[in-house]
């Protein structure tokens, strides 16, 4: 597998804020990579350092074999981002646009009618492309910005929480359109996003806390590492429930209608259920979701 | 960087309503003549031939000096807004140079400010058609015209240094709203010079832009001056001339065209090695 982006041992501050502190990763190439954290994290400033628009402090970045610092310009090429909030002209059209877009990279006339027509296909975009930016939805805007990004045709397409504000159905076919690109123009993507469900396609999670990394792997695996099981039950009986449970030491939590009680695997919610059998009026055993996942790596590793 | 000129052109005459406020100061200034400073004016000067001309002219004079200062920075607006809205931010992630971006916003805001100018010129000769006062001449409109594009460059390159330190666009109206009123009273246009205490007076002339509206004081009103001071003796055009700020007198010396010029373009090339250095430190 060949790495396209690698960050060595990087640092960056600003003042007395350690915003990325030490950090190494690699993306490989091809790759769909998802960097998560919550607001303040130093996704951020790991983006700008990527994108070449801040100098680390220490450490280096190579992206596709150029080091940023020293090629920016080439880097530029090889890098479409979509950022989070818009950053097109609201008053020009889409066309309008993309085209002063391609310009400032340099496109030929011809080329940039092509690239344009392209994107346009690939975020399906053709029947706005003559209206305002600033008049268009959230969902059509981000396709907008999803079709500036790849206008110069990037190894590596970056998004910065692209999901964050659209509705549902926008977000599932920004989601379907990311994943299309990954798989059938093989573009590595790198996305940054607080929800972790969105980083479930992923092939790689990092997780960041203070601009260090907390966690790694796959979703997968993050699950099987971090997730635990609980087991929910109502009673018509309160008194003697509670009673049962503190006569044998049960670690449980109070909830609305019930208790729950955390357990090392879904099996060991057999043996609980045999014993307190008679007080049980119903129950149910709980997987924890990824965002259970990513809020118990986050309180664990807590500094 | 003309690409990204055009980019800023294309935005800025797309929001009709800024466009629309950036002319309104200069349709104010005119109403505020035509409806009470020119009477107030002419009531302060005893009647002589083509009395209305020639006051008429003065204020064209004024009324375009301050058009090429408020539109030109009025202009500038766009390189404030994106900077303020992060459009800058895609630009950087560009492989085009920070400089490059930087000549792009300094040309589109001198071209609309030139632009504004030339249509102020045109609307001023609708105002003296209209009040039936000749028209001005071919050689007239190509002086007015290389003034302007002089008085946009020396504005346009103290604007520069000015834009750098604002980061929104809201500070950015409200410091142009200001600068809109003052360069009014900073050129001496509102009231002539000649009734203004002697520091003021020092103070008008040393401004750069006050030079503009000298200049284009002498090129508009050549032809009414000759006409009113036809039978007059040369002193009491020479008293008008520096009453009205038509020419200057430093220390006894009348500032020539020529060296009105210089001063010009000295300011610009001064202010803009300012603002590259300030923007080259600010971005460290």
């Amino acid at each position: 597998m060949q790495t396209i982006i690698e960050v060595e041992n990087v640092s960056k501050s600003f003042g007395q804020v350690n915003a990325v502190d030490d950090m190494s990763f690699y993306v490989t190439k091809g790759s769909l990579f998802s960097f998560l954290g919550t607001n303040g994290a130093g996704k951020s400033t790991v983006i700008s350092i990527i994108l070449t628009a801040l100098q680390p402090d220490s450490g280096s970045v190579t992206v596709n074999g150029f080091t940023v610092g020293k090629e920016d310009e080439v880097i530029r090429k090889e890098i479409g981002v979509v950022f989070q909030e818009s950053v097109l002209d609201p008053l020009l059209s889409v066309q309008e646009n993309l085209e002063i877009r391609a310009q400032l990279y340099g496109m030929a006339k011809q080329d940039r009618l092509a690239a344009i027509q392209r994107c346009a296909d690939i975020v399906d975009i053709h029947s706005i492309l003559k209206r305002r930016y600033g008049k268009l939805s959230g969902g059509q805007k981000r396709r907008v910005d999803i079709a500036r990004a790849l206008l110069h045709q990037p190894k590596i397409l970056l998004l910065d929480e692209p999901t964050t504000g659209l509705d549902p159905q926008s977000r599932q076919q920004i989601w379907k359109m990311i994943g299309h690109l990954q798989k059938e123009h093989g573009m590595t993507v790198f996305l940054t996003t607080h929800y972790i469900e969105e980083a479930a396609n992923s092939d790689f999670v990092i997780v960041i806390k203070e601009g260090r990394i907390i966690a790694k792997g796959t979703p997968v695996d993050l699950k099987q590492q971090y997730s635990a099981d609980r087991l929910f039950m109502t009673t018509t009986d309160h008194i003697a429930l509670r009673t049962h449970f503190q006569h044998d030491h049960v670690q449980y939590q109070e909830e609305t209608g019930g208790y729950t009680i955390d357990l090392p695997t879904t099996i060991a919610a057999i043996p609980i259920l045999t014993k307190y059998q008679s007080f049980i009026s119903s129950f149910e055993v709980r997987k924890s979701s990824l965002d259970d996942v990513f809020i118990r790596i986050h309180d664990r590793k807590g500094v | 960087m003309l690409i990204f000129a055009k980019r800023n052109l294309l935005l800025y005459f797309r929001d009709k309503s800024a466009v629309f406020f950036s002319l309104l100061a200069v349709f104010i200034l005119i109403a505020l003549y035509v409806f009470f400073l020119g009477d107030l004016i002419a009531d302060g000067v005893p009647d002589f031939p083509a009395k209305h001309w020639l006051l008429l002219s003065w204020i064209i004079a004024g009324v375009i000096t301050v058009t090429s200062v408020t539109t030109t920075l009025g202009a500038f607006s766009v390189m404030v807004n994106d900077q303020a809205t992060n459009a800058y931010k895609d630009f950087c992630v560009t492989p085009i140079k920070q400089s490059v971006l930087l000549g792009g916003y300094i040309i589109s805001s001198l071209s609309i400010g030139f632009l504004m100018c030339i249509m102020t010129l045109l609307v001023a000769n609708v105002m003296l058609f209209a009040t039936g006062e000749p028209l001005l001449s071919f050689t007239q409109l190509i002086q007015s015209v290389g003034v302007l594009f002089l008085a946009v460059l020396t504005a346009g390159s103290m604007i520069s240094l000015l834009v750098i330190f604002f980061k929104t666009s809201n500070a950015f109206a409200a410091a142009s709203t200001l600068i809109g009123t003052l360069i009014g009273f900073l050129t001496g246009i509102y009231i002539p010079i000649g009734t203004l205490p002697a520091y003021l007076q020092s103070m008008i002339q040393f401004f750069p832009i006050s030079h503009i509206a000298a200049l284009l004081r002498q090129i508009l009103m050549d032809a009414p001056m000759t006409e009113a001071f036809a039978q007059a003796p040369v002193e009491m055009k020479e008293s008008f001339q520096l009453n009205m700020g038509v020419v200057f007198k430093v220390n006894g010396w009348q500032i020539s065209p020529l060296v009105s010029v210089m001063y010009l373009l000295l300011t610009t090339i001064i202010f803009f090695i300012l603002s590259a250095s300030v923007m080259k430190y600010a971005r460290r």
